[in-house]
């Protein structure tokens, strides 16, 4: 079994360690005996998402996101294409916001993909915390940190978890990121997978089942993961 | 008029009490002393930096600040100059103040003819109203702390503002950083470059994190000649005439064999101190006091006694084991860490301390664009992970593949490496962690065996 992870624009998205996700799909395949090979994608770069198994859009500053926004709109088909078709995207800070219609920035806006219905404005002060949030979907609490100026109102998606310790989405509805599809969008980083093993394993798991119709991953000794998970639940909650 | 001299007189002298206080009670309580001085007078920061008989030097920058600005010290007192200076490192606006301050005599006066400031960079705008620098080193501009700032663009829109607020200030800067040198070139002062225009490293780091890759000026993505770290190095804009400026104090000839060596100015300048990076330190400190005009005869003996303190390649001795306490809070100083560390080709335990208080930036997620897995090396005996976020550190080791013991408490750690280690140790800090960490070592120094 092999899985093509594609990370898109690291050279402008690559804010708070994405390098750090990238890192623990690529160990926890690995591991298992799966295949896993990255693809960065330059700006200028033709992206064949037909032979991607995760597309992996990181965070950048504002000014790099408006440079990479320009470029998005000439993707916008085949992503979604791609999303549509249950693809498997992790969409961090800056991306996840890209996510949506557009994001509202005391600059002007910054259009977005339009994949999930959801949108970002620009607020003050900036949301900057250590973070917990829970879904039942997953066995643990996913923990991390957070720090964005935009406010995401994601209508009536599903979240990827309620906020238990910290801000979320926007400080007010207690919601933090999104579910749709295949596609996890949040604001957490940390960065997101390597303390939080679990989601890790959904989305090689999503990608797998798409790929091969099945999803029979290994466990692993997960015992230093959760430990670190344990910690930030702890001392915050 | 007499009034303000009497409230200059009470913020010196209760100034002086609260730090003497602090010390005897083993804090440090410098930036507590500014904060009450700058109460007790609002004026006095302004007050005493105006009684500089000659010039007044501000370090900014991400990395190098504090040893380049000691190095700036000891080479103008090598000149038979006195001057005022934030050794301590306390860099924002009350640490700045206490340095004044308690360098004032009891009678509220400042004896000094030049001072050497260190200043966060995004305490620039608090600072500058007090006083306006003659000159601003600026070392390089890498991610730091990203929580504090949100990120390098405001740092940068900061700096461009405390460079405007002082037009007659002439900039030092590192020429071979696309960041600051863009910075210098537009912010219309004056300003003189340094830095290195020979490869030295054949090999070019692929993955290396790298910022400002792209042109501030135009978008572009730029095009190096060659990398020395980080995005430092020799670059060109192709769409725009943004380029490396002319160098006016280029070191040549970089011998790393033994030591550091090189040539500025037609001047053999050497050192016995490890880390590339150094080298920018010492050419720094070196074009500010060139460009400032003094001879700097005597800089070969300076950079001879010359010993990194405050936990920059500090040097310990512990029972027996050899100690290296050396400060990394951010990936481009981190991996310069490592570099440094791996010029020992002997044997080595290594301990990682990792904080996250609020003077760390409470996000450690940069220790992910941190080359970790340059520790895969036979010669690296042991990895011990410590400090508040020591979970995180022994993950991120676990995930390229390196085990690592973890020991929440730094003082069990370090007597632990002592006790089962090769002899040969390296403690690699974040910034909280460096003032206890160093005071564990200096007291299990003094006091023999762990
Ligand atoms: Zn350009």
């Amino acid at each position: 079994m092999k899985i093509t992870i594609g990370h898109l624009y690291p050279d402008l998205l690559n804010l708070y360690g994405d390098r750090g996700n990238i890192q623990c799909m690529k160990k926890r395949c690995e591991w298992r005996g799966i295949e896993a090979e990255v693809r960065e994608f330059q700006l200028t770069d033709p992206i064949d998402f037909a032979n991607l198994d995760i597309v992996l859009l990181g965070g950048g500053s504002d000014r790099e996101q408006m440079l990479v926004c320009e470029r998005l709109k000439t993707i916008q088909k085949d992503f979604r294409g791609y999303v549509e078709d249950n693809g498997v995207v992790i969409a961090v800070c800056g991306g996840y916001q890209l996510l949506g219609h557009y994001y509202d920035t005391d600059n002007g806006r910054i259009e977005g993909l339009s994949l999930v219905d959801l949108y970002t404005e620009q607020g003050s002060p900036r949301l900057i915390s250590n973070i917990v949030i829970e879904n039942e979907l997953f066995d643990y609490p996913i923990v991390g940190f957070e720090n964005h100026g935009g406010r995401t109102y994601i209508g009536d998606n599903q979240p990827l978890g309620k906020v238990k310790f910290g801000y979320g989405n926007n400080g007010t509805d207690g919601m933090e990121g999104v579910l749709y599809k295949n596609i996890v969008g949040t604001y957490l980083h940390g960065p997101l997978l390597p303390k939080n093993p679990h989601v890790c394993d959904y989305l090689i798991g999503s990608a797998l089942k798409r790929k091969y119709g099945k999803a029979e991953l290994a466990p692993l000794d997960d015992s230093q993961e959760l430990e670190a998970n344990r910690y930030i639940v702890e001392r915050f909650c | 008029m007499k009034n303000m001299r009497v409230r200059r007189l009470i913020a010196v002298w209760t100034a002086k009490i609260v730090s003497t206080v602090c010390r005897l009670s083993g804090r440090q309580g410098v930036t507590l002393a500014g904060r009450i001085a700058l109460k007790i007078d609002p004026r006095i920061l302004a007050d005493l930096s105006s009684m500089v008989r000659e010039k007044i030097f501000v370090v900014c920058g991400t990395n190098g600040k504090t040893t380049t600005n000691n190095l700036l010290c000891s080479a103008i007192e090598s000149e038979g100059k006195k001057l005022v200076c934030n050794h301590t490192g306390s860099n924002m606006l009350a640490g700045v103040a206490a340095a004044f301050v308690l360098a004032a005599g009891n009678n509220g006066k400042l004896d000094a003819d030049y001072a050497c400031i260190e200043i966060d960079e995004a305490s620039t705008l608090r600072i500058f109203p007090h006083f306006k620098p003659d000159y601003m080193v600026l070392t390089n501009l890498f991610r730091d702390q990203l929580d504090r700032y949100g990120e390098i663009d405001i740092t940068m829109d900061i700096l461009d503002r405390a460079m405007k607020m002082a037009p007659e200030m002439t900039v030092i800067v590192n020429g071979d950083d696309a960041l600051a040198a863009y910075l210098a070139m537009k912010s219309g002062n004056p300003y003189r470059t340094y830095g290195i225009s020979e490869q030295v490293f054949k090999e070019q780091g692929g993955h290396e994190i790298r910022e400002g890759r792209f042109c501030k000026n135009c978008g572009a993505r730029l095009e190096y000649e060659f990398y020395h770290y980080s995005q430092i190095g020799k670059y060109r804009c192709p769409k725009c005439d943004f380029a490396r400026p002319e160098i006016d104090f280029d070191a040549s000839h970089i011998d790393m064999s033994k030591g550091l060596s090189f040539e500025v100015e037609g001047r053999r300048i050497e050192a016995d101190y490890r880390g590339f990076y150094n080298i920018y330190n010492i050419l720094a400190a070196y074009s500010a006091v060139r460009t400032a005009g003094l001879p700097l005869d005597k800089f070969a003996d300076v950079l001879r006694t010359f010993n990194p303190q405050n936990g920059r390649m500090e040097q310990f001795v512990i029972s027996g084991t050899h100690i290296v306490l050396n400060l990394a809070k951010n990936p481009a100083g981190f991996n310069q860490n490592i570099s440094a560390v791996m010029e020992d080709e002997k044997p080595k335990d290594i301990i990682i301390v990792i904080n996250d208080n609020a003077q760390d930036g409470t996000d450690i997620s940069w220790l992910w664009d941190v080359d970790f897995d340059r520790f895969a090396q036979e010669d690296i005996r042991s990895i011990t992970v410590s400090g508040i976020r020591c979970q995180d550190m022994r993950l991120r080791m676990k995930y390229v593949d390196i085990s690592s013991e973890m020991i929440a408490d730094v003082k069990s750690a370090i007597e632990a490496r002592i006790r089962d280690g090769c002899g040969n140790l390296y403690v690699l800090v974040n910034y909280t962690a460096l003032f206890s960490t160093r005071n564990i070592l200096l007291g299990l120094q003094k006091g023999g065996k762990p």
